[in-house]
């Protein structure tokens, strides 16, 4: 690629040459000897030498920029890869702000300059010489007094450069400091909005700010300070030329043609001047950069990633601490002296005061932190010598504050084991909804499961079982479920739907049919006037209009009152201003329409207090919804009377045509609705009838049948947002929970993994490692609850840093020691 | 039979028939029922509008169960039609604290408007019954807009309670066994 690059440059100085020659000829031969035919020619020549020029220059721009992005590429892996992997305690003193701005920013400034790194040099300096050896040529005193300016200039740039160089090295600094800062702020504006620190936060940062605006400045005057130098200097040759050049020609030594020739190639010249110039502002630039980037991250991983020449081990779990200190850079020790040996398959509490280094001793053990004096071993093996993978696929750990990614339940789930074992296939199905259930998120995966809305092709896979839990609600549960749904009946006027869904009866994939979207669709405002309903529900919407705006005026803000009103708060000030301009409910005005029927056709007669709507209305509806059925979307729903019958209402699609209306027919799922409507299929009459005896009895009959896991696997594909924000603190923490049990490893270490659980969830967690886990995983819980202790083999008791006292729980409170202390304390 | 059925729901169509505005208006009957129910007789016409607006429907068949024992008190029931059996289950048996009816003691449940707790008894459809039903949630919100009223709603709710509290206790007293009468404490 760089040879290729290399050649281009050569064939391209020849094209920028032979340009200046035809200028010469043009004026010395063609005009001189006024031949128009030779003008022609040299013109040809001319154009055609340019544009060929032009085409090179474009293609070794490009070239170039492939090659510095292709470099950027692989530095920035490499710096991510590096990064990650350095040590806990090199992140103690660094911000995420520095890394930030070091991968994203800095990064790119030197990958722009290295693409140019060969290209730039390379052709600056031949099209130079080139260019002076076409002037010396010409003219070799002209050359060398043009010439002249230039070893002024070297003296004169680098100066000034030096001075930029400082300065940028102090806007690296501070731009990193206020991404740090912005960075906390938003980390932290749970705490912000809480305490109303706007102006603390605000104060923080602009310190940084006005520092960075002095530096700006003081870098622009130099920056522009390097340019004005350079403009002085180049108008300074054509003085000369013209001064001396002019004299010349004057006195016949010099054509006329040379001189312009001359001038040309003076300017030209300049060009690669210049580059070589930017080139070298730009490496220096660069240099600053890539110095700091490697000044910050100037650490090697403390441990191999990888087993050199062997499987991982499979460890038993048998822990051995022999002496162990803990220091922290300020000289603080943590951990003294301690130690500590835990047998395979033991579970084992530490307890003690918060500070007394409970935690960092469990860090320890999972590798995160090296002791400063003192072996760490599991199964005679050192600590420091195990690879990464090796600690991984034998360590599971739950932190207190555990960290979940953004992605799905699912990808978080999964996360543990993917990272140990990338190649091998996922765990199946049922081990994953296992450990659901044992961590107690079953029923919070379920939910979401219900609430989600699938596309035809998620669906595809548990279409049949989701219809076949509707036809169990429909068939063995109608009768308990009737009181709290009103079914969704073909034949019959529903009083918990919409006008809109009595008409429509069903949606559209591609929302042809929405709300808002219904008055502007000729078919349905014809159907609406065949069968003389538009007078009657602009009347309605005006009904509803005229009754809601003066009783609301008062409440507009509060979307509580707009709950059981077809009008929405937003929507207020628009139909207030309606109704002041309309005179009775019949407007001519389209968008007035427009706007009654939009709230006609919310209207839900049971849930619309409002207004009442007439019976004779239900019947015209009724009609409509047929009319409507048989004349725009061309669908027979006469078999879904029998709810046996599985044939499907929508009618085939013709010639790879996809289907765009959905029917609310039996048989038919719908897109476009959640996972539990589908499964009600009808609407909701009331939250309260829904209750948990129902819940429990539809869930019941799925379970029976085995059709909640096809739930469940959907709810696992709920997102979970940005760091986990759309779930609860409490499904956080299971979901952590589940992913390091999901792991299977021989060691579990938890730390303080059931705090933030009610306790309920607590009891179910504790009661797992009693029974499932007993004897067969080493357990190792930093544990705060001391009720929780009694069920460990032993308990280990530490104090600033050493350990006090260690045993059975009964043993303890008999000793009557520092355990029985603090439990005392604490009851 | 439904196409006969639709082709002479076409034919009855008429403009004659449109709709009249008044028909439609629901809130206003609404609003007439409640300032018959003593919670709101009194209360200003901005208020009794809103509650009017805000008020449920709701049917229950004769014997089907209104609310139960233990479950969240969280809205008042006022009977527009039929009778409401108010009970306590003790010792598995059924015993009857009330008989509500439209025309007598027509409420219950307001405790709920004011306060968070679990139903302390349990309501069934003695007849076929409708009711309006208010949530403390819209009870809440209405009367932060009428801070006035909102005093005089809460001394009216404690009176209706103590009222209701009266003729429960007479009732139950002339049912109580002979047994559970006491002679006044022995002297000495």
């Amino acid at each position: 690629m760089q040879l290729f690059l290399l050649s281009i440059i050569v064939i391209s100085l020849f094209f920028k040459v032979y340009p200046l020659e035809m200028q010469k000829r043009i004026i010395n031969e063609a005009i001189y000897l006024k031949d128009t035919h030779l003008l022609f020619l040299y013109c040809g020549l001319y154009i055609g030498a340019v544009t060929i020029a032009s085409l090179l220059k474009y293609a070794t721009n490009v070239i170039q920029l492939y090659i510095g992005q292709k470099i950027l590429v692989e530095m920035r892996t490499e710096l991510y890869h590096h990064v990650l992997q350095l040590p806990l305690q090199f992140y103690r003193k660094m911000q995420p702000g520095t890394v930030i701005s070091a991968m994203t920013a800095e990064l790119n400034a030197i990958g722009f300059f290295l693409g140019g790194a060969l290209a730039i040099p390379v052709t600056s300096v031949l099209t130079f010489v080139v260019f002076i050896g076409f002037m010396f040529n010409l003219n070799p005193l002209l050359a060398l007094l043009s010439m002249g300016v230039y070893p002024l200039e070297i003296i004169v740039i680098p100066y000034l450069q030096k001075k930029y160089n400082k300065l940028n090295k102090k806007r690296v600094k501070t731009t990193r400091f206020m991404a740090n800062v912005v960075n906390e702020s938003i980390s932290g504006i749970h705490e912000i909005h809480g305490n109303a620190s706007y102006r603390l936060e605000e104060e923080k940062l602009s310190s940084y700010v006005h520092q960075l605006y002095t530096l700006m400045k003081k870098l622009f005057i130099v920056k522009y300070g390097i340019k004005f130098a350079n403009n002085l200097f180049q108008s300074m040759g054509p003085f000369i030329l013209f001064l001396v050049g002019g004299y010349m020609a004057i006195n016949g030594q010099f054509t006329l043609g040379a001189l312009v020739a001359f001038l040309s190639a003076y300017e030209k010249v300049y060009d690669p001047w210049k580059e070589l110039i930017e080139y070298y502002q730009d490496y220096q630039d660069a240099h600053v950069r890539y110095r700091q980037i490697m000044k910050t991250f100037d650490l090697d991983p403390e441990h191999a990633l990888l087993p050199f020449n062997r499987a991982p081990f499979t460890l038993k779990g048998n822990i051995s601490m022999k002496n162990i200190t803990f220091t922290v850079p300020s000289g603080v020790k943590l951990l003294e002296n301690i130690n500590l040996d835990i047998k395979a398959n033991e579970q084992v509490a530490l307890v003690g005061y918060s500070g007394s280094g409970k935690s960092t001793l469990s860090l320890l053990i999972a590798q995160l932190y090296d002791a400063s004096q003192g072996t760490v071993s599991i199964d005679n093996h050192q600590i420091g010598d195990l690879t990464k993978l090796d600690i991984c696929s034998n360590v599971a750990m739950i932190a207190q504050q555990p960290f979940i990614f953004s992605g799905t339940i699912r990808d978080n789930l999964l996360y543990g084991i993917q990272a140990v074992t990338a190649d091998s296939p996922p765990p199946d199905r049922s081990s994953v909804l296992a450990v659901i259930r044992q961590v107690g998120l079953q029923d919070d995966i379920i939910r979401f499961g219900l609430q989600a809305v699938l596309t035809p092709e998620q669906c595809k896979p548990f279409r049949e079982k989701f219809l076949r839990m509707r036809q169990i609600i429909q068939t063995s549960l109608k009768s308990a479920f009737e009181k709290a749904i009103e079914f969704y009946d073909a034949t019959a006027y529903l009083h918990y739907s919409s006008i809109r869904d009595n008409i429509v009866f069903g949606d559209s994939l591609s929302g042809q049919f929405a709300v808002e979207r219904l008055p502007d669709n000729p078919s349905f405002i014809e159907l609406l006037q065949e069968m003389n309903l538009e007078q009657p529900l602009l009347t309605l919407g005006y009904a509803i209009a005229t009754q809601s705006v003066p009783l609301l005026a008062d409440f507009q803000d509060d979307e509580f009152f707009f709950r059981d009103n077809p009008m929405e708060a937003d929507e207020f000030t628009t139909y207030s201003n309606l109704i002041k301009k309309l005179t009775g409910p019949q407007p001519k005005e389209k968008e007035a329409r427009r706007l009654l029927l939009i709230l006609a056709l919310r209207f839900i007669p049971q849930k619309h207090s409002i207004v009442s709507l007439p019976s004779a209305m239900e019947a015209k509806i009724l009609a409509a919804r047929r009319r409507f059925q048989e004349i725009v979307v061309h669908i027979h729903m006469d078999h879904s009377r029998i709810l046996e019958a599985w044939t499907p209402c929508v009618k085939a699609p013709q010639f790879g045509e996809p289907v765009d209306f959905i029917p609310f027919c039996p048989s038919e799922y719908m897109y476009t609705h959640t996972l539990l409507d589908n499964i009600l299929f009808g609407a909701v009459k009331s939250e309260q009838a829904l209750d948990e005896q129902l819940r429990n009895l539809a869930g019941q009959a799925f379970q029976d049948e085995r059709l909640l896991d096809e739930v469940m696997d959907i709810g696992l594909d709920f997102e979970v947002g940005s760091k986990g924000d759309r779930l609860s603190g409490g499904q956080k923490q299971k979901l952590a929970i589940a992913r390091a049990f999901l792991k299977d490893a021989p060691i579990l270490i938890m730390d303080e993994a059931t705090a933030s659980l009610d306790n309920t969830s607590q009891a179910r967690i504790q009661g797992l490692l009693e029974t499932d886990y007993k004897g067969k995983k080493t357990v190792i819980a930093v544990i705060h609850r001391l009720d929780l202790t009694p069920a460990y083999d032993r308990i280990v008791v530490l104090k600033a840093g050493r350990i006090v006292e260690q045993g059975t729980y009964d043993e303890l409170m008999e000793r009557k020691g520092a355990f029985y202390d603090l439990a005392r304390a604490e009851s | 039979m439904m196409n006969s059925w639709s082709e002479k729901e076409r034919f009855m169509t008429s403009p004659e028939q449109n709709l009249d505005l008044n028909v439609l208006s629901k809130i206003t009957g609404t609003q007439e029922f409640l300032t018959r129910v003593p919670i709101f007789s009194g209360a200003p016409a901005g208020v009794a509008k809103m509650f009017a607006y805000l008020a449920k429907r709701e049917e229950y068949a004769k014997g089907e169960e209104i609310i139960s024992r233990g479950a969240r008190g969280d809205r008042l029931f006022l009977i527009v039609s039929g009778k409401v059996d108010i009970f306590q289950t003790y010792k598995e048996r059924r015993f009857h604290m009330q008989l509500l009816h439209a025309e007598s003691v027509n409420y219950f449940g307001e405790l709920a408007l004011l306060a968070e707790f679990d139903w302390f008894f349990s309501a069934r459809a003695w007849t076929d019954v409708v009711l309006l039903t208010i949530s403390r949630e819209a009870f809440t919100k209405v009367m932060e807009r009428f801070p006035d009223s909102y005093k005089v709603m809460v001394q009216k709710i404690i009176k209706l309670h103590i009222n209701r509290f009266v003729d429960q206790g007479s009732s139950l007293l002339g049912n109580i066994s002979p047994e559970a009468w006491r002679e006044d404490p022995p002297e000495g």
